[in-house]
């Protein structure tokens, strides 16, 4: 909508789509190997939480119900399952940074890829859980407008990569708000810094 | 006003206090009502408490609130900068907040009636992410809130602002794009879901007086004098909840007007101007610039009337569906034939005639899977009770109104992608147009089933400023393009970082 180049360098032709980037051709990294174990010890844990009060609960005094044994053998069946899926999960994880933005794409039966311009990232942050530092794992989370659905949460990167991911989108980031400073189009509040989210300044005294 | 007048720091007139004690009351009301009448123990409490009791008690809150809102008025401040404006207040804890006015992407001018005699207004601005009005001045003179706003727009034009008089003459000079009199609001206020709402309150508040209105009914023998002159008591009950209805919609429709009343849209170069209200007029002003949407829509009981309205759509704020629905901008009382004026906000936007159509198979999933549920339910009832029980009656019309909704979303989904300009339509009974340029995408989100994968189709969505807005059901290839083009327009564009 704010476009505006000298009129004679300005052309608005349509771009074939077959000459567009497709996002699919894109080869993923996938996720750190650390994240298969992260992952499986994570959906483990809970599941043989869960199966050990099934089986250890019926054994209270206090307690009179009793499922039966086939709620163990369930609970158990349950934990395989999950272990898998999580398994799966693990493997068709992927995420990859293009020149303009950055890929994820993750989910077993419901499969979503998430693909985020740098230019409208606010601003990022990377986040870890004491789990997730066991395992040298790091969360790499982009804030964009849109509200709070449109926040991405990148998991499944080592502690390097996630750091160095994150370096490269707040380049990105300042770059093209120089880039918005430089044509004048940007209102001159909203390029400062990646952190423009910020609506005004609040100082209390 | 010279502008080192307006440099300094002001106080809002005293008339403002008028503002503050209804504001602050209102406010009350709203968040303790549900508290004080909720099952009738606000009854018993006020039987409890005796007439005399009952106004200490509300003399005592009135006052309270006045001293609140005098010591509120005391404390406030607020300075007019080069490019931002700064406010004090606070009552325990002072508080100073500057916005930028480059930030700013609504500003609102209130005329209450009761401020007109004085020549003030109540003067507010919104900024994208706030979850409330950012900064609202109840009770300034009309002529500095004008400067005011013509500064904020003057500023979000790019640069320092011309001379505030010149910028003031052209404000009244805008072409008008939209004028609504009193038989659209009217129809307006029939349409809008309000009704239901006030509907909803009605029926609550029936509910609670029940008990003490039943001796009452009995005094005056309503229904069996009615049924007795007109027929059957289902059918006297079912004809006063018509006629009551018919009321809650007149009081609507006039509800409506008193909102709404002589509103007009003006485009006034690089922003746009709304102006109506008959106790509280209201001036909203809004940059092109920070438009990011435009929502046509339309309710059920709006499409027997042919009514229509358009939000224009912005950077949404922190909490969009809480925050109060007041600030929003929109346009009512359209008809069919004034959908051009989405193309006279943005040249691109000319309504499209044909939409694409989902695929088919979101209505066959969809069907077949709640079909299955349904056969289930109704197998289950049929062994627990005998076939013709009414359970099985109601979950067997369930289910055809169900399959019916079905096909009413299928056949409301809808898409057109023309150049950089995307519509969507969407609806059940009602419907919703929403337009909006892809080079605004923030996000784009592709999303596949095991079903969707089978047929190769995918659940696009695209996230905005304003919000999400998802098309299902469309084949991957589709789906692909528009994402790979949605990234090459958000990608190449050199837009704000709104």
């Amino acid at each position: 909508m704010t476009e505006t180049t000298e009129p004679s360098e300005f052309s608005n032709g349509p771009v074939p789509s077959d000459r567009l980037p497709d996002y699919r051709r894109v080869e993923l990294n996938p996720v750190a190997r650390p994240f298969y174990a992260y992952s499986l010890a994570v959906t483990g844990a809970f599941w043989l939480i869960v199966l050990a009060a099934v089986a250890w609960i019926p054994r209270l005094p206090f307690i009179p119900f009793d499922p039966g044994p086939w709620s163990v053998f369930a609970m158990s069946a349950a934990t395989i399952w999950f272990c898998l899926v999580a398994w799966i999960d693990a493997r068709r994880r992927g995420w990859v940074v293009r020149e303009h933005d950055l890929i994820y794409r993750y989910g077993v039966i419901w499969q979503k890829t998430v693909i985020v311009p740098f230019a409208r990232i606010q601003h990022v942050e990377t986040a870890s859980g004491p789990i997730e530092r066991l395992f040298g794992l790091l969360r790499v989370k982009c804030f964009t407008a849109g509200g709070m659905m449109a926040d991405l949460s990148v998991e499944g990167l080592d502690v390097r990569s996630a750091r160095r991911v994150r370096q490269y989108l707040l380049e990105q980031i300042r770059e093209e708000g120089s880039d918005s400073d430089r044509t004048g189009q940007a209102p001159a509040g909203d390029a400062q810094s990646p952190d423009a989210e910020e609506s005004g300044e609040h100082e209390s005294d | 006003m010279s502008p080192t007048e307006t440099q300094q720091w002001q106080r809002l007139a005293p008339v403002a206090l008028v503002f503050l004690v209804i504001d602050g009351l209102q406010k009350f009301i709203r968040e303790n009502l549900f508290y004080f009448l909720g099952a009738g123990a606000g009854f018993a409490f006020l039987d409890w408490l005796g007439p005399r009791e009952l106004f200490l008690v509300v003399a005592a809150i009135l006052l309270s609130f006045l001293a609140w809102a005098i010591i509120f008025h005391r404390r406030f401040r607020f300075r007019l900068e080069d490019d931002a404006i700064r406010v004090r207040r606070g009552l325990f804890q002072k508080r100073e907040l500057r916005v930028r006015f480059a930030r700013v992407q609504n500003i609102q001018l209130g005329r209450p009636f009761y401020f007109r005699p004085f020549g003030l207004v109540r003067f507010s601005l919104e900024t994208p992410g706030a979850a409330e009005k950012e900064v609202e001045l109840p009770g300034i003179p009309a002529e500095l809130a004008e400067i005011m706003r013509d500064r904020v727009t003057g500023w979000q034009a790019g640069g320092m602002p011309d001379d505030p008089s010149t910028e003031q003459e052209d404000d009244s000079t805008g072409s008008e794009l939209f004028h609504a009199g009193s038989g659209r609001l009217f129809l307006h206020g029939l349409s809008s879901n309000q009704i239901w709402v006030l509907a909803g309150l009605v029926g609550w508040l029936i509910g609670n007086f029940h008990d003490r209105l039943e001796d009452y009914y009995r005094e005056i023998a309503l229904v069996q004098w009615l049924s007795d002159a007109a027929g059957p008591v289902w059918l006297v009950v079912a004809g006063m909840i018509m006629v009551g209805l018919v009321i809650l919609m007149i009081l609507s429709g006039l509800f409506s007007i008193v909102r709404f009343h002589d509103y007009r849209l003006s485009d006034c170069d690089d922003r746009l101007v709304g102006i109506g209200g008959l106790l509280d007029q209201r001036e909203q002003t809004v940059k092109r610039d920070k438009i990011t949407g435009l929502t046509l829509q339309q309710s059920a009981l709006g499409r027997l009337l042919g009514c229509w309205y358009l939000i224009v759509r912005q950077t949404q704020s922190g909490d969009q569906e809480l925050s109060d629905a007041q600030t929003r901008f929109l346009v009512p009382g359209l008809r069919r034939q004034d959908h051009g004026l989405t193309a006279s906000v943005t040249p691109d936007w000319i309504t499209p005639g044909l939409l694409k159509p989902i695929s088919l198979h979101f209505r066959r999933i969809f069907w077949l899977r709640w079909l299955l549920v349904f056969v289930l339910v109704l197998v289950g009832l049929a062994f627990l009770f005998d076939r013709e029980h009414w359970s099985l009656q109601i979950t067997a019309a369930g289910m055809v109104l169900w399959m019916i909704g079905i096909q009413l979303r299928w056949r409301h989904w809808g898409w057109q992608a023309d150049g950089d300009c995307i519509w969507v339509r969407q609806g059940f009974l009602g419907q919703q147009l929403d337009v909006f340029d892809l080079t605004l995408v923030q996000q784009v989100r592709v999303t596949r089933g095991p079903y969707q994968r089978r047929h190769d189709l995918a659940n696009l969505q695209l996230i905005l400023p304003q919000g999400a807005v998802t098309i299902p059901f469309v084949p991957m290839d589709d789906a692909a393009e528009l994402a790979n083009r949605a990234l090459y327009a958000a990608e190449t564009a050199v837009t704000h970082r709104v």
